[in-house]
């Protein structure tokens, strides 16, 4: 029982963690119909932002993220306002092809530029853990899926409840209308692209934090990306967080009860078997698979 | 399709003569082609023969892609499973089975072609990126089961087809043959994707691109035509799979189920021009070419060079070369930037 | 109108495909005589891609090694100096690539190569040496299965698999008191990983000890949190991880996290880096881990001298102190240098034979190969994180400090 219930726990503090990796690409890929393949590559960035600030002035990276948020969505906004907007309109698949090029060069920049030392932030209480009974919460998961809960429900409120918010709504679902509204389509999807990238660095300092990171790692990050959005289904802001914390709890309960190295087996066997009962994912709304763009 | 020609009064018989020398043109030149890529095999050295093969191997999986996501509209994401599945099929019956490579060799198509079934009967009815995302699952999905059956396949360890001793079944074909093998599934994939071009199986997978409700009520049965798509580029992609397997003669399965793959056949496609014959062609040759080039002259920062090349060539040329080349010659329209003005937001 | 696009983008193909081809039959000059005046060498390494940190460690390796030698004039081959030139190209941490790296370099007539990081690149690359009758110096492929195929034009100067961890296990057979009772391994599923289990449970059963069942995980992956649960229960005495960097670090941190507390912690390739005790700061301390060489291995050579001076070298060049994986490439770039010189050629056939009957003391131990073409000679070393440093615990002639146990506080 301890068991089960540890590796409930492990599981969904790990799964509140990808939901935040994966809540801007399927922002991203739910309002604009455009496959970030970087966000791996920004997750990593905000990492080592994080990383930067704890080096040079000490900042904990729970304030550094903040940081990371600030430096990637400045990123973010330039990267869409002038390069991905140039293909928004073509054919299907094109701006997957622009973001790849983008990964490629964003990942070997950082290694050039930082190299592929493996780095940690490290941290005073990352690693202790809180016992409750005989299961263990180690603080610093359990910090960063606090925070990836409430980024979540915040980015809900903002989106639901604020003018700008609104606007990326209504640009999402019928662009022409919304341009005919008075929105500035290139500007809302700037900032749309700018929120998803803020949101991957964020992710990016809490992973540095409980775990280590370099360059290399980003592909895995954007192949999660991938699952958790699509597992939780787009168009529906909480569709990530449903996806990161399904996908959580069965690699938890899966390295748990079935040897180890079946894990990820696990997690993609889920995928498609969710896909093929329910098409648009667990929670996703039908409209965002059938969208036709002006 | 503006000839200069007037109108003939030479009678049909000349126009007919005409037709056919056209519609052979393509075939013709194809056939020059296949001879000028033999005569090139005698003026390269054996490790350049090497690297041309991969060239001649994306051609391959860049065509066989080509039937399912560019005349289709189906952009599976996960095409390399098929490459994975024949060649992991091709070294375990070598290894263990004995078979014959040219034996084996078959197989892994008809295997990869029935897997491709299997899966695209359930997937096919997923669109646009669900359907892309899932194909995805189920490729990264082989290569960790392919990795937990250690005992089959060799696990994280590889498995290494015997090509010197008793166990050797056949005798390995080495950079010469290579070529040839690997020329010969190129041809075999640019054949296919002409033939499927011009026939109304090219023509029902267009429709099904175009409008799939349309094409449904105008009696296709897009199920069959799809499903008869994904495993015809299953097939060829297991071919292409096995050959390379016979040839690296120890596999991965991190290496023979990676994404970089697909997405290697994907840029190569949409950059040539997606749902053409010759797009996939001169895409895989190009980027191929390229990736090589800047890796053995420019060590250090190669991929970033190459990164910054695709940027730049997708947002010049988001429709693809050859769907460009052919825009611009009916609207005489050659400029890059109002190219560029048309596709942005 | 399509079938002259056709035509036109037809003919440019072919005809490229077929100057490409031209341009470069005719330079088919062999670098690799004697009397061109330098010695070429042909070095594929991961400079990008997953290995890339490795990678680069192997380059400042084979560079450091062209320095000290080419300082020195270079290598006499039959009474003539002549200097290295070792040329790079990138693999791109895949082992296809690596294999047709080879390949290229046998065009251009190099045929001495320095292999690729990695067991897996180094396989890919040893069929290949061995069709077009190159020879290999191997530095950082060390699985034993590699050279159970047959092969004899490759030649590894750092210790197999199995001694990897097995060498932490007769360690700790040797000097942790009170000697603990159970050992447990934690194992990536990739061949190298589950060769260095295979190797370390042997060894364990035959000290002794009792071996639980082990656990195995993905290979580079940063969440062995199930592992480690399943291990709790049976309160193992020492955990060892055959591990890369990313799991190392993992099983400590988690270790920690879910109240998992062996006696002590031993793991492979991990510790002896510096980026392991800059990550885990305090929890690495106490940690065994094995190295092929560390700045304390006894022995010396004319270019390199002493492992001390080794250490000064590399800190001098590029301003870090030395991982075993610089060593272990400088290694191999000087057992071709020391081949060369005993065969008085450079003629592939004549460095092989040098090579497998080289007997020497160097920088990094002792270099002599088996029948099979490994360095069964030499022994690894094994240390431990005392206040962030790897100190040499193991073995005895080489220890720099005391092995601390119990690694943990229970």
């Amino acid at each position: 029982m301890t068991a089960f219930l540890q590796a409930t726990i492990y599981g969904l503090l790990q799964g509140g963690l990808l939901a935040l990796v994966a809540v801007g690409f399927s922002l991203v890929w739910g309002v604009m119909n455009v496959v970030n393949l970087a966000n791996g590559s920004f997750v990593i960035l905000g990492a080592y932002v994080g990383w930067e600030m704890h080096e040079w002035i000490g900042l904990d990276p729970f304030l550094g993220m903040f940081v990371a948020a600030a430096v990637l969505f400045v990123l973010g906004y330039v990267l869409q306002r002038f390069l991905i907007n140039l293909v928004v309109n073509g054919p299907i698949f094109i701006t997957l092809l622009l973001t790849f090029g983008l990964d490629l060069l964003i990942v070997q920049g950082m290694n050039i530029a930082f190299s592929a030392d493996f780095r940690g932030i490290k941290t005073s209480y990352a690693s202790e853990s809180l016992a409750i009974g005989s299961v263990r919460v180690p603080v610093g998961r359990l910090l960063a899926f606090a925070l990836a809960v409430a980024i979540t429900l915040i980015l809900v409120a903002v989106v639901n409840r604020t003018r700008t918010g609104m606007s990326i709504l209504a640009t999402g679902m019928d662009r022409g209308a919304a341009r005919l509204m008075g929105i500035r389509a290139r500007h809302v999807y700037a900032l749309t692209f700018g929120i998803a990238a803020a949101l991957a660095g964020m992710a990016g300092v809490m992973i540095g934090t409980v775990g280590t990171f370099n360059p290399s790692a980003a592909a895995s990050f954007t192949l999660m990306s991938f699952v958790v959005a699509v597992l939780g289904g787009l168009g529906n802001m909480y569709g990530a967080l449903v996806g990161g914390l399904v996908i959580g709890l069965v690699q938890a309960w899966g390295g748990q009860y079935l040897p180890g190295t079946w894990v990820n087996a696990l997690a993609f066997l889920v995928l498609i078997v969710v896909l093929i009962v329910r098409p648009t994912g667990l929670v996703g709304r039908a409209y965002y698979a059938a969208r036709v763009e002006v | 399709m503006s000839t200069s020609t007037p109108a003939p009064r030479q009678g049909v018989t000349s126009a007919l003569h005409r037709d056919q020398a056209r519609r052979l043109l393509p075939w013709g030149l194809g056939l020059l082609a296949l001879l000028a890529a033999l005569v090139l095999q005698g003026q390269l050295f054996s490790g350049q023969e090497r690297t041309v093969s991969t060239i001649f191997m994306f051609v391959a999986l860049a065509q066989a892609w080509n039937l399912i996501g560019g005349f289709a509209g189906y952009a599976s994401f996960g095409q390399v499973v098929f490459f994975g599945v024949g060649g992991y099929f091709t070294a375990v019956a070598i290894s263990h089975w004995h078979f014959s490579f040219w034996v084996s060799l078959l197989l892994s198509g008809v295997v990869a072609a029935l897997f491709a079934t299997l899966i695209g009967i359930p997937l096919l009815r997923l669109k646009g990126h669900y359907f892309a995302v899932a194909t995805l699952g189920v490729a990264e999905g082989m290569r960790e089961i392919v990795t937990n059956l250690p005992d089959l396949t060799g696990g994280g360890a590889g498995i290494t087809v015997p090509t010197v001793g008793n166990n050797a079944t056949t005798a390995y074909l080495g950079n010469d043959g290579f070529y040839l093998l690997f020329l010969a599934l190129a041809a075999v994939s640019v054949l296919v994707g002409g033939l499927v071009a011009r026939n109304k199986f090219g023509y029902a997978l267009r429709a099904i691109n175009q409008d799939e409700d349309a094409a449904a009520a105008m009696g296709i049965n897009t199920t069959r035509m799809k499903v008869l798509a994904f495993a015809l580029s299953g097939f060829i992609t297991g071919l292409v799979g096995a050959s390379y397997a016979f040839q690296q003669v120890t596999i991965f399965p991190q290496r023979l189920f990676d994404v970089d793959i697909t997405v290697l056949m994907i840029i190569m496609v949409v950059i040539g021009g997606s749902g053409t014959v010759l797009g996939p062609l001169l895409g895989a040759v190009a980027l191929q070419f390229l990736s090589e080039f800047l890796r053995q002259n420019f060590t250090d920062l190669h991929t970033f060079i190459l990164g910054g090349i695709i940027v730049v060539a997708v947002i010049l040329l988001p429709q693809g070369a050859v769907n460009y080349v052919r825009e611009a010659r009916r609207t005489k329209e050659f400029s890059l930037l109002a190219n560029v003005r048309r596709y942005r937001l | 109108m399509r079938s002259r696009t056709l035509a036109v983008a037809v003919v440019i193909t072919a005809s490229s495909l077929v100057v490409a081809g031209c341009g470069s039959k005719g330079e088919a000059t062999s670098t690799s005589s004697a009397g061109s005046g330098t010695l070429a060498i042909g070095a594929s390494l991961s400079l990008t891609g997953a290995l890339a940190r490795e990678g680069q460690l192997t380059k400042e390796g084979y560079q450091l090694c062209q320095d000290k030698v080419n300082a020195k004039g270079g290598v006499d081959i039959g009474g003539t100096k002549v200097k290295l030139a070792i040329q790079y190209q990138d693999d791109t941490s895949k082992p296809d690539v690596a294999a047709q790296l080879v390949d290229q370099f046998n065009d251009k007539g190099i045929k001495l190569i320095l292999s690729s990081y990695g067991s897996a690149n180094t396989e890919a690359q040893a069929a290949v040496i061995e069709r077009n009758g190159q020879v290999m110096a191997d530095s950082a492929g060390a699985d034993n299965k590699i050279f159970s195929k047959g092969y004899k034009r490759t030649f590894a100067v750092l210790s197999p698999a199995t001694e990897y961890a097995s060498s932490i296990v007769k360690a700790i057979a040797d000097l942790a008191t009170p000697k603990p009772k159970t050992v447990v391994f934690l194992s990536a599923d990739d061949g190298f990983s589950k060769t260095v289990t295979e190797g370390g449970m042997k060894t364990a059963k035959d000290q002794g000890f009792t071996v639980l069942d082990p656990q195995y995980f993905p290979s580079q992956t940063s969440d062995v949190s199930s592992a480690l649960t399943k291990v709790k229960g049976e309160h193992p005495d020492v955990i060892i991880g055959s591990v890369h960097l990313v799991e190392g670090v993992a099983i400590i941190k988690q270790a920690k996290e879910l109240g998992v507390t062996p006696a002590g912690f031993g793991e492979t390739v991990a510790p002896p880096t510096p980026d392991f005790a800059k990550t885990l700061g305090t929890q690495a301390e106490n940690v065994l881990g094995s190295s092929q060489w560390t700045d304390a291995t006894k022995g010396t050579d004319k270019y390199f001298g002493s492992a001390k001076d080794y250490a000064k070298d590399i800190q001098a060049k590029f301003g870090h102190a030395p991982d075993y994986h610089n060593a272990e490439a400088t290694a191999a770039c000087l057992a071709f240098a020391l081949a060369t010189e005993k065969a008085g050629s450079s003629q592939p056939d004549k460095v092989r034979d040098a090579l497998s009957g080289l007997d020497t003391e160097s920088f990094f131990g002792k270099i002599k190969f088996d029948p099979t073409g490994q360095n069964i000679y030499k022994p690894m070393s094994v240390i431990q994180v005392q206040s962030g440093k790897a100190l040499t615990v193991w073995p005895k002639e080489s220890a720099e400090a005391k092995m601390i146990w119990p690694g943990t506080h229970q």
